[in-house]
């Protein structure tokens, strides 16, 4: 016999032996265990335990060492299950089938609620046409600010208002500065800068704003911003989307509303409200590619034409799931993550 | 920007109930955030975008729904009477200042009476001016003196500040607008000393700042009871340079927000006659003849071409020319020239930000209404690739969780201490936030894995032991030159209880998932922060994988963390390199497999790496698996230093039944394979099932 063959059987052994003495439940049944496994005679170990001679001189050491630990083993979980026996609920003797027992619990671990938002928007985005695209966290000001048309003395770029990077090059705001993104719109940029249309995409990431923290807001939070250029792209084809959108996430027909608003990457700029459950609620901001952006990427704004939406991501998941301070998604506390 | 529905009543009659109002301009832009009664009036709260320093003044808010309800509009044609001699011979203006002042005016009046201001102006400031205290009661607006409280009123109705200086405490005969200089000081009129610098644009007299340029006026040249002569400033300060100021001395005032929107170039001079009017009319006085005016000339605004194509080109609909340019006209722009196709306007001065055609466009579909534009248009379908990444971010989702490992999300700027902790990827200092994101964080994390740890730890304070934790996000590398942006790298990583082998078999469950079939080189490597024995480093081909391995002891212990943690780091994109998302069948040998087992003894040097790979090279296709079973340690038999490895092997054939003789042969191939590579020897003869 191979010592490969002798462990093996050694470990079913073991394996066997601990599933019958952990549900015995009587004396009697206890005592069958016992002789099947411990008999001195014929038991299963015993049983093995003469097939150490047939093993290879080299090998015996080897596997009397494991022999000796199953026995222990063994040993072990025969006491154990004498004493629980001797316990008085189990101890009336008869074999109770209790159903209504929890089951053995499963350890699975659980997927964050900000992904789950998000896997949701992509997937509904994706059924209208929109692949995901991504750009990068830590940004240089010309794809922050510049070609999305925020002017050198806009207060968006205000340092107080950013996280600039103590870098040696370039006063902040300017050339050379570095600034962690304060928006996805920056993902548009990289995007149309190496594409032609037609283009359709959501960016979907994280974005940094110097908002001290509260119930709700989060210096770092998550944006979904969408984009669609083509030609002929009108603000009735950004309405549908958007109201298409809506009916997915909210699981029923929506309607929508535009409210004026500016930004400076969008113009006409709107505010976009959901009825829902009887009450307008705000959504996101929305728009007409503003024509210096499509100039700033080299496409020409009497050619084509498009818009871009973006929402923060955080507020549809909390109130998608009852969430009522943002600072939970970000705290790692696992009486938090355990529940979704 | 809060508005008087008493006051807006003095331009145009009000013939819709305030809540219809509210709505109405909302929907065209200015966004209504709450009404408020204050006496026997309301208080109307509107929210003005950044673009429409216009509507900071009552009259701008008329004009609006002047426009949106078709009204005539009566605005105030304010010609005070001039009788005094002619303000040159008072004072002279010396501006050497003009980027941070487009332009600069100024009006004496002489003999005013310091009184009280009449009930209807002091009910106005006090609808307009008032703050909410905590109870929800309102601190309400305390009336100064008539000419103070007429500065404010016609802020409050053109939206262009205005500062009455007391003329009689103007040292010398010259205001000047220039620079500070640096560490000047200056007491404001809210009683407190700013020190300022040459990048703050002030008006002063020969002897001293009296005045914050377009954020507040000072002490000194203050309008109190004593004062007979007044001096009215009304000017043009740059945007970007009250913003500066204002920021910089953290003074925030009615006039620095209105100067950061940009005011009416034009309006300036109507707001100087308009306050010096109601002077006239509420505290007297004598006004003297013309004005101080640094720039008397008005540049006029360019043409705007709207072409009628563009609006349906842009908003989707067809909009009845008519409509559009009662809407245009309504708003103040001029018609200069038209034809059939396009038709240029001049915009008015108060709307400096209509200077392109798409400018046009948005004002006339604001107006129009958005509610016009339909959500039922046809888009055509496009196709939506899924991405690779996304793919495989999936994968590794599923074995984690059902590993029994959570999904964290931790901020990606971590503190010092933090940073210092781990750092697999990179030994270049992290890169750093000017300010500090949360509790002094300024370092852009190199790892994950040192959120992740401290996360486990405040879960083990809480008393949550169990909080197995992975993330997947960006870490930030720092580039090889300074300026460079960095490398953001897509990591995933883990930390949990239980031990090394447990985390490395997480890991290898991953490579699997994604069909990385290629066997990563496990390269033992001394880590900062691991586990000087228990950690490694998983190599493909040339490029790092990651790192496995057991966290150091000491860091545990400061952590407070009293038992094992193990973790795990892996960057996504040398995963998805070498990954083949789309699982490939490879058919099943119908032909039996044969085992054997091989218990070698080897030098303590030799790793189960290197046995695997010499017998993996040994034996071609027909070697379907080696397994390891275990190993066993008798220096009295086998000598110091040595150990033996007890391994598997599975052999088969796809097309035909393996002999024993050909088992046999593959075998003795192995043997020699293991001795010549790794001094390996059998110890005892084959032995087969």
């Amino acid at each position: 016999m191979s010592l490969s063959d002798f462990l093996d059987s050694l470990q079913k052994l073991q394996r066997d032996a601990q599933e019958v003495f952990a549900t015995v439940t009587s004396q009697e049944s206890l005592e069958a265990a016992r002789v099947r496994f411990l008999g001195a005679k014929n038991g299963a170990l015993k049983e093995i335990q003469k097939q150490l001679g047939r093993i290879a001189a080299e090998d015996k050491p080897q596997a009397g060492q494991r022999l000796n630990e199953i026995k222990r083993s063994l040993a072990d979980a025969f006491q154990q299950a004498a004493t629980l026996l001797e316990e008085p609920s189990v101890a009336d003797g008869k074999a109770v089938a209790a159903p209504t027992l929890p089951g053995t619990p499963l350890k699975l671990g659980h997927i964050h609620p900000v992904t789950q938002t998000i896997e949701h928007l992509k997937e509904i985005m994706g059924r209208m046409g929109f692949a995901t695209a991504e750009g990068p966290e830590v940004e240089d000001p010309w794809h922050n600010f510049v070609a999305l048309n925020i002017p050198e003395d806009h207060p968006a770029r205000d340092p107080l208002d950013n996280f600039y990077l103590a870098t040696a090059k370039g006063s902040v705001g300017e050339e050379g500065s570095q600034l962690l993104r304060s928006q996805t719109s920056t993902v548009q940029i990289r995007v149309m800068e190496v594409r032609r249309p037609p283009i359709r995409i959501v960016s979907l990431g994280r974005v940094y704003r110097p908002d001290d923290p509260d119930a709700t807001h989060f210096p770092m939070f998550h944006q979904m911003e969408g984009l669609l250029i083509d030609r002929q792209v009108t603000m009735a084809h950004l309405k549908t989307v958007l109201r298409v959108f809506a009916t997915n996430y909210l699981g029923k027909d929506v309607s929508i509303r535009f409210r004026p608003s500016f930004f400076p990457f969008t113009e006409p700029s709107v505010e976009v409200d959901f009825w829902w459950n009887d009450q307008w609620i705000e959504f996101g901001g929305a728009g007409m590619v503003d024509p210096a952006v499509l100039t700033a990427v080299g496409y020409d704004p009497e050619q084509v034409s498009g818009f871009a939406f973006g929402l923060g991501v955080e507020r549809l998941c909390m109130r998608r799931h009852n969430i009522t301070d943002i600072r939970d998604l970000y705290s790692g506390d696992m009486r938090f993550l355990s529940q979704f | 920007m809060i508005v008087s529905w008493k006051w807006l009543q003095r331009y145009l009659r009000l013939e819709m109930s305030p809540e219809e109002l509210a709505q109405r301009l909302s929907l065209a832009g200015l966004n209504h955030e709450e009404s408020q009664s204050v006496g026997a009036d309301l208080a109307i709260d509107l929210e003005v975008t950044s673009n429409r320093g216009d509507c900071l003044g009552h009259i701008g808010v008329a004009r609006e729904i002047a426009v949106l309800y078709d009204l005539p509009l009566s605005v105030p044609d304010p010609q005070p009477a001039a009788v005094g001699p002619a303000i040159g011979q008072s004072i002279g203006l010396e501006h050497h200042f003009s980027a941070a002042c487009a332009r600069y005016t100024a009006r004496l009046i002489r003999d005013v009476q310091i009184g009280p201001s009449p009930d209807w102006l002091i009910e106005s400031l006090q609808s307009v001016f008032w703050k909410k205290r905590r109870d929800g009661s309102l601190e309400s607006y305390q009336p100064i003196n008539n000419v103070v409280d007429i500065t404010n009123y016609v802020l409050m109705e053109s939206g262009q500040p205005l500062h009455a200086f007391d003329f009689g405490k103007l040292r010398g005969k010259q205001i000047i607008v220039r620079p500070a200089g640096d560490g000047e000081l200056l007491e404001a009129i809210d009683h407190r000393t700013y020190v300022l610098d040459s990048s703050v644009c002030v008006i002063a007299d020969q002897l001293q700042p009296i005045a914050i340029a377009g954020v507040m006026g000072g002490r000194s040249t203050e309008v109190d009871a004593q004062t007979r002569d007044v001096l009215i400033e009304a000017a043009i300060f740059s945007p970007l340079s009250v913003r500066r100021t204002a920021r910089k001395l953290k003074l925030h005032s009615p006039s620095s927000y209105r100067f950061e929107r940009r005011v009416d170039p034009a309006g300036v001079d109507w707001a100087s006659r308009r306050c010096c009017e109601l002077i006239l009319q509420c505290a007297g006085g004598k006004l003297a003849a013309d004005c101080l005016d640094s720039s008397p000339e008005v540049p006029g605004q360019p043409a705007v071409t709207l072409r009628w194509s563009q609006l349906p080109r842009v908003l989707g609909i067809q909009i009845d020319q008519a409509a559009v340019q009662q809407i245009l006209t309504g708003l103040g722009c001029q018609q200069q020239s038209s034809d059939a196709t396009a038709v240029a306007w001049i915009p008015p001065s108060w709307r400096h930000d209509l200077t392109r055609e798409v400018d046009l466009v948005e004002e006339v579909a604001r107006i129009y209404g958005y509610d016009k534009i339909p959500e039922d248009v046809s888009i055509p379908v496009a196709a939506s690739e899924k991405r690779r990444f996304d793919v495989a971010a999936e994968q590794l989702r599923h074995v984690l969780t059902a590993a029994g490992i959570s999904e964290a999300m931790t901020p990606s700027v971590v503190i010092e201490r933090l940073d210092a902790m781990v750092s697999p990827w990179t030994e270049r200092p992290a890169l750093q936030t000017q300010i500090p994101m949360l509790e002094g964080a300024r370092h852009l994390r190199r790892s994950l894995l040192p959120s992740l740890i401290q996360s486990r730890a405040a879960n083990w304070a809480a008393s949550n032991t169990e909080a197995d934790l992975f993330e997947l996000a960006h870490i930030y590398l720092p580039g090889e030159k300074p300026g460079m942006l960095p490398s953001e790298q897509y990591c995933v990583a883990f930390v949990m209880g239980s031990d090394f082998y447990v985390a490395k078999g997480v890991v290898e469950a991953i490579l699997r998932r994604l069909g990385i079939a290629q066997h990563p080189v496990v390269v033992p490597e001394k880590i900062s922060g691991l586990h000087t024995e228990l950690a490694a480093q998983l190599r493909l081909g040339d490029r790092v994988i990651g790192v496995v391995g057991q966290l150091d002891d000491q860091i545990r212990m400061q952590l407070k963390l009293p038992a094992v943690v193990v973790l795990a780091e892996l960057d996504l994109a040398v995963l998805l390199e070498h990954s083949s998302l789309v699982p490939q069948f490879r058919p099943v040998s119908a032909y039996p497999s044969i085992q054997r087992d091989l218990n070698f003894i080897v030098q303590e040097s030799v790793r189960w790496a290197d046995l695997q790979n010499s017998v993996r090279s040994a034996v071609g296709s027909e070697l379907v698996a080696v397994r390891y079973r275990e190993t066993y340690r008798d220096p009295s038999k086998d000598g110091e230093n040595h150990k033996r490895i007890l391994l598997s092997v599975d052999l088969q054939r796809n097309d035909a039944t393996l002999t024993g003789d050909e088992a046999d042969l593959m075998i003795a191939r192995i043997v020699q394979q293991c001795e010549r590579q790794l001094g390996a020897s059998l110890l005892d003869a084959v032995q087969g099932k």
